[in-house]
């Protein structure tokens, strides 16, 4: 007798097929996300699950212990920066999550340090900020600037997100600036805010294009140029002033002079052959504080090139290179008896023996003149 | 413009004050007059930078002293009072558009009739509680504050620029009113020193950039000079 067997098969069959096809592609929930502190402990229960429903966690696609499970409950403690993940709960032998969730470990965030300067004064000026510690997730900062009473915009830096720009409209005011900081993360918030008048945030940027150049036959001076910083909007109503610095790479202690205008300078007590690095800073000539030193410029003073003695075979002396190292010193090119009776050294500057020796010649020129 | 300084303070003490501002107002006319032959405003200029810097310093180490003998919160780096009250100072904070546009005579009237009424307040200090070094250098630096009046109405003076007359008949009268409360007067005080501190440094602004605008004849006549003197 024929069983009408392959009808009901066909219809669990294709009801079960069904099943199975809805549950592999129905939509996935998208994954909780949830933010923890760091050293914490935190307990992930699997969605609706009842406690004692059998359970397995995965955190990336990776089993977990069950000596985790506190029934069907994940149990993380003491969190690290390393159980951030996706952690996925399975009913038992099934490759399905019930639950998701994404979990980020992170920080509440310390208070913000914030500090606002005027390099393009009378224009304006910017405030820029950042945290002590990293949170290790993300934040929201919101600046609010305020003259007085008056709510002020600080527009939104182009390039750098962690700073803003505010325009001033009023000059010379007796009323202070307040800028306050707020942020805030998942974890927690944080604020500070700082009061400043005008003039104590002024600050130019270095001068820029600092040249350092040797002075033709002078083998003590250095010729230095420099350009006003381009950020400074207006440097013909609100001059700057400069001080530079200069030393002998070979030696600590620096040499100082302040300019009160004009972009050059000539260094007239340099040390012969010596390789120079030179600095200049700008501030504004009445108020606020001195910029950083600039990018160093690097020279050294002209030094005479060396003589070649005429008996010197025709090898072809095509480069005459001036690199310090090589010029031998030029006290002992020249035969003078009155040098040599002073003792010069290779290492004495010569600059300084040539007086002493054109003394002592016009000295013995006078005394002979008189004993005729 | 007048100096109407209608505060309700008691005593005879701003009829006197009445007295000197309108003595004030005259008396940097004087000098002036007796310039003959000036070689232009060049040198001047630069001289009014230079007392308003020296003045700035000045006014530093005397408003640290000051702020101190007020005692607190007036002598504290954070204290940021709203500014009510003080009415009649003058305000150095101008719109920065309006600043940079400002023609000479503009320029430098604003700076005078800042002074003067500025040095009138300064004048009118209670300084019966202060000590005498303080005494001093207030009296001190009202000196040298009416240098720069003068030098500035002599920058005036050299450019053609008559100075700022009070308005006739406009005497403000002194009637004595309320007296103010000493925590008031304090603040009057403090704002009377922000005041001043920041037209110093505005006034450094305003007198570069005549000079600046100056710059080609002063320098022609400083060759001059030097021409001279070698």
């Amino acid at each position: 007798m024929a069983v009408p067997v392959p009808w009901a098969c066909c219809a669990v069959l294709a009801a079960a097929t069904a099943i199975v096809y809805a549950q592999r592609h129905s939509p996935q929930e998208a994954p909780h996300v949830q933010y923890e502190r760091l050293g914490s402990d935190v307990t992930l229960p699997c969605g609706t699950a009842n406690w004692d429903a059998a359970v397995t966690w995965r955190v990336n696609g990776t089993d977990l212990a069950p000596d985790l499970l506190n029934g069907s409950q994940l149990v993380l403690r003491g969190l690290e920066l390393g159980h951030s993940g996706l952690y996925a709960c399975f009913h038992r032998d099934s490759w399905h999550p019930r639950h998701q969730v994404l979990l980020h470990v992170g920080l509440p965030p310390r208070e913000p340090v914030l500090s606002c300067r005027s390099n393009t004064y009378p224009k304006g000026f910017y405030c820029s900020w950042h945290l002590p510690a990293p949170t290790y997730i993300p934040n929201t900062f919101n600046v609010t600037a305020l003259h007085g009473s008056k709510v002020m915009v600080c527009e939104k830096d182009p390039a750098l997100k962690n700073r803003c720009h505010i325009r001033y409209i009023h000059l010379f005011s007796t009323i202070k600036y307040k800028v306050s900081i707020s942020v805030s993360n998942a974890l927690g918030h944080n604020a500070t805010a700082i009061t400043f008048d005008e003039f104590t945030i002024v600050k130019p940027d270095p001068p820029e294009n600092v040249v350092a150049q040797p002075v033709t036959s002078n083998p003590r001076r250095l010729e230095v140029t420099w350009q006003t910083p381009s950020t400074w909007p207006d440097p013909e109503s609100f001059p700057l002033k400069f001080f530079l610095r200069y030393r002998p790479l070979i030696l600590d202690q620096w040499q100082h002079v302040e300019l009160s205008d004009g972009t050059t300078h000539t260094i007239t007590d340099a040390y012969p052959g010596k390789e120079y690095i030179i600095q200049v800073a700008a501030k504004d000539n009445d108020i606020g504080t001195w910029s950083d030193w600039s990018v160093a410029a690097h020279a050294t003073p002209w030094t005479e090139e060396p003589r070649h003695l005429t008996t010197e075979a025709q090898a072809p002396e095509t480069t005459t290179s001036t690199t310090n190292s090589l010029v031998p010193p030029s006290t002992t090119k020249i035969c003078d008896p009155m040098e040599l009776s002073s003792g010069a050294g290779p290492s004495a500057p010569f600059s300084i023996r040539v007086p002493v020796t054109l003394a002592l010649a016009a000295a013995a020129a006078t005394a002979s003149s008189f004993l005729i | 413009m007048l100096p109407a300084a209608r505060e309700p303070a008691a005593g005879d003490s701003w009829g006197i004050i009445a007295c000197l501002c309108t003595v004030l107002w005259h008396l940097p006319a004087v000098p002036a007059l007796n310039r003959t032959g000036d070689p232009g405003p060049g040198p001047s200029i630069q001289k009014t930078y230079d007392l308003t810097r020296y003045l700035e310093h000045q006014l530093r180490t005397l408003a640290g002293t000051y702020l101190n003998y007020l005692g607190p919160p007036f002598n504290e780096p954070d204290f940021n009072p709203p500014r009510l009250g003080a009415e009649t100072l003058p305000r150095a904070t101008v719109n920065l558009e309006v600043w940079r546009s400002l023609n000479d005579k503009l320029r430098l009237t604003q700076n005078y009739e800042a002074y003067s009424h500025l040095l009138c307040h300064l004048r009118g200090l209670n300084r019966q509680a202060a000590a005498a070094e303080l005494r001093r250098s207030l009296a001190h630096f009202c000196t040298s504050l009416q240098g720069l009046l003068g030098s500035i109405a002599g920058v005036m003076a050299a450019l053609g620029y008559p100075l700022p007359q009070p308005l006739p008949g406009a005497e403000p009268a002194w009637a004595p009113g309320p007296a103010h409360s000493d925590f008031l007067q304090k603040m009057d005080d403090f704002w009377l020193l922000k005041e001043l501190q920041t037209w110093l440094w505005r006034s450094a602004k305003d007198f570069n950039r005549l000079k600046k605008k100056m710059q080609p004849p002063a320098a022609a006549v400083t060759l001059h000079l030097e021409a001279h003197g070698f």
